[in-house]
């Protein structure tokens, strides 16, 4: 009864605490449908997709499915020499029953990913096989062609045996785990992978300080002109922004050329002779100078969202209690930009470092990138396990980034307007 | 998480479908090529049958069909395919296999379809619509007196120096590499791709490329798209090129640049048409299908672009109708990368070689590339 009376009643009776909980729990709910919609499309297109990625860069059940007699009398041997009849005869089974099914042509594409060369020989295989006799499988598998005599191919189906495989990543920094369990870098003359993550980061963080150093005076300007002039600024940083990537690509490529009109007016003008025209094209130079140019607005515009609002009272201020104009502008006005700088930063790196059409454009020899390799495991090899691990490679290396600047520099620090 | 993976893929699909579903649908390349195959076959066989043939571009590759086909929403019933990439979806079951004797009609003289075709086909998925070559050219007004004859002669940087543009992954560099350090290509090229076979033979031809790209009297540009190579001749950032004899063809006959063809270990290569499984509207794209590919079809698209008909029986009609190119005056079968003056030396391009090593080479290709 005391405790009864001590509890706030609202008008109809009810508890305070309880109706509060009421509304507040309708508050949650309205706030939660509100956000669904946003919720749902990142789950379809962003979580799930890479959910997706993921498995089909670790599993390769498929494998162990076509291939069940194989894997198994595989189990007990060293992958030292060549495999036992046993091991001949129950490939011999799994593959007849695949060739039956018509299936034998995806086994082919799985293990010439594994190892080059299994295309031609599992086909020939598959020709030669209706005329086998009974018995005696290892000579004649043998016989169908040389490969099929060399252990490292074998070894190479073996390896495909376990349902779940790391292997795809740690071919994606080109090693591999060889038959003693060992991971090891694979021969000199096909590492790549590397080369092309080295490069793509030193494109992607190059490109990023070109575009701040030359972003940061535009956006000030931006800022502290008046409207009238800063309006039409304004555009001249959008309208390259609207215009076609690829024709803007394309017009550096008339640019920059060896024939073309930079190099004609540096001619012209003396500063190079004619015969010693400098390259800025098909090369890192005009990887460079391209990808600048083309993510330049995305540098801008965080920047100069932030710096609007910077209000000139605060240099004034700093000046006039007697600060030179750069202790001034380090102290007070930069301090305040690095919310913009943050984001413009992140933004153009993260853009950049899987960034595909220019370099394959602009880039000549030294200009292809890891996101040209995943595209072309996607489209031409149709080795898509390959090229998720890759692209979850590269995912990993932008959270890395995002990490580290939390890190440094805080995620709340970070301002887009 | 399969299932919902196809319904999105579903969905993607259905928002990008937007051919009419009583149409066949075929995804070629585009440009130039599109268009000869369009007004040369495409738009007859549409007549003909009267069921409407739709032109759809794409830049090559299988993934696009590989992703319509695991979400069961197929748009394409016909597409235009390199060799290899015929082997590839026909290992992987995206396309039909065929009866060519029976699926195809016979040449006008009853030879059947399969003894008719310049080549036999890389696979049962596939049916060939044109060759084409790649070869390389040079702009006669930049390079000086001394003309370039030979295969060697590309090579050769003493005697032609400056840089040449090739193609930006192995496949033919690394033939004409051979057959420039002396290799006789032997009856369709199959001395140079024993050659490939071997490790010795691969390196050789990667370590030509290689001397030829960091010579400082040469030097490569490499190019990827097929209009560039006339294009780098013209604005003189290099003195030779390889190339599509199409492409070179249209800048000389059709836009009159000063640009010559060498056709010394030219390497043929092909064009096929796949049929897509799973189509509802299979039955008709068959059809259609077998009309495109018969010998006056094929024939027709041969007059509006430089590349030769599959059929052999195309040509005895081309040289009848001569001048049988669109402008009404140019001769079209001694430009024809299968004339007999541009077969004197010549290698087929082995997409069963490639489709084999493709994936090894290309890791080889691009480290010997990194390493420039």
């Amino acid at each position: 009864m005391n405790n009864e009376t001590q509890k706030i009643l609202t008008t109809d009776g009810i508890p305070l605490e309880e109706s509060l909980k009421k509304a507040e729990k309708k508050n949650k709910i309205k706030a939660f449908l509100l956000v669904a919609p946003l919720l749902l499309f990142l789950i379809i297109t962003y979580i799930f997709p890479i959910g997706e990625m993921f498995f089909r860069s670790v599993d390769d059940s498929m494998i162990t499915k076509w291939l069940p007699k194989t894997f198994k009398t595989m189990e007990k041997w060293d992958g030292k020499e060549l495999p036992e009849e046993k091991v001949f005869e129950a490939f011999y089974q799994d593959y007849k029953i695949l060739v039956e099914e018509k299936e034998h042509g995806k086994l082919a594409t799985q293990l010439n990913y594994e190892k080059n060369g299994f295309k031609s020989i599992l086909k020939k295989l598959a020709r030669k096989m209706k005329k086998f006799e009974e018995g005696n499988y290892k000579e004649q598998i043998m016989a169908v062609h040389k490969r099929w005599t060399q252990v490292e191919y074998w070894r190479a189906i073996k390896r495909r045996a376990p349902a779940y495989t790391y292997s795809k990543y740690l071919k994606g920094i080109d090693m591999y785990e060889n038959e003693d369990g060992k991971i090891v870098q694979v021969p000199e003359d096909r590492r790549i992978h590397k080369i092309l993550w080295m490069r793509t980061l030193n494109i992607a963080l190059g490109v990023t300080i070109l575009c701040f150093f030359m972003a940061y005076p535009i956006a000030h300007l931006l800022a502290i002109l008046p409207m009238k002039y800063s309006n039409l600024l304004m555009i001249c940083v959008l309208l390259p922004f609207w215009t076609s990537l690829l024709v803007r690509t394309a017009s550096w490529m008339i640019l920059l050329q060896q024939q073309g009109i930079v190099n004609d007016f540096f001619v012209l003008t003396g500063l190079v002779t004619d015969d010693n025209r400098p390259e800025m094209m098909y090369n890192k130079t005009g990887t460079f100078i391209a990808m600048t140019q083309i993510l330049l607005p995305f540098m801008v515009l965080p920047l100069y969202s932030v710096m609007k609002t910077i209000s000139p009272s605060l240099m004034r201020a700093g000046k006039s209690l007697g600060a030179s104009p750069m202790i001034a502008f380090f102290k007070i006005y930069f301090p305040l930009t690095i919310p913009g700088i943050g984001a413009g930063c992140l933004l153009v790196f993260i853009l950049a470092i899987g960034y595909y059409i220019t370099p394959a454009l602009v880039g000549g020899a030294s200009g292809s990138l890891i996101s040209n390799q995943i595209a072309f495991h996607m489209k031409s090899t149709l080795d898509w396990s390959f090229a998720s691990a890759m692209g979850l490679m590269l995912l990993t290396g932008v959270l890395v980034v995002y990490w580290i600047y939390n890190k440094l520099v805080g995620i709340d620090n970070i301002k887009l307007g | 998480m399969g299932k919902l993976s196809r319904l999105l893929l579903i969905i993607t699909f259905a928002l990008s479908f937007t051919s009419s579903a009583f149409a066949v649908v075929i995804a070629s390349w585009g440009g130039a090529y599109t268009e000869s195959q369009k007004l040369g076959y495409g738009d007859p066989t549409a007549a003909a049958l009267g069921v409407p043939v739709n032109w759809v571009d794409y830049a090559g590759g299988l993934s696009e069909i590989k992703a319509q086909k695991e979400a069961g929403a197929i748009t394409w019933d016909i597409i235009d395919v390199y060799a290899m990439d015929t082997i590839n979806g026909c290992d992987e079951g995206l396309f039909v296999e065929f009866d060519f004797d029976k699926d195809f009609p016979p040449a006008p003289d009853g030879t059947p379809a399969s003894e008719d075709f310049f080549a036999p086909m890389p696979s049962k998925c596939a049916v060939g619509n044109i060759l084409y070559s790649w070869n390389y050219a040079y702009n006669s007004e930049k390079i000086g007196s001394k003309k370039p004859k030979t295969i060697e002669d590309f090579f050769n940087t003493k005697k032609f120096p400056g840089k040449r543009a090739i193609y930006k992954t192995a496949q033919t560099n690394l033939e004409i590499a051979l057959a420039a350090d002396g290799i006789k290509p032997g009856k369709g090229g199959a001395k140079i791709y024993e050659a490939l076979e071997t490790e010795k033979g691969l390196k050789r031809a990667l370590d030509k490329i290689k001397k030829l790209c960091t010579d400082p009297n040469g030097g490569c540009v490499f190019w990827n798209s097929g209009s560039q190579p006339p294009e780098l001749l013209m604005s003189g950032e290099v003195v030779m090129a390889t190339g599509w004899n199409g492409r070179f063809f249209n800048a000389t006959v059709g836009e009159g640049a000063p640009i010559v063809q060498v056709w010394d270990a030219q390497g043929l290569d092909y064009e096929y048409f796949v049929l897509v499984k799973g189509h509802p509207n299979q039955a008709d794209a068959m059809k259609a299908l077998a009309m495109m590919t018969n010998t006056e079809m094929l024939a027709g698209s041969a007059k509006y672009i430089a590349y030769a008909p599959y059929r052999k029986s195309s040509i005895a009609i081309m040289e009848a109708g001569e001048p049988w190119y669109k402008d009404g005056k140019t001769n079209m079968v001694p430009h024809m990368p299968t004339a007999p003056g541009n077969t004197k030396n010549y290698f087929l391009v082995d997409p069963i070689y490639w489709a084999d090593n493709g994936t090894e080479i290309g890791e080889k290709w691009e480290a010997m590339k990194a390493g420039l």
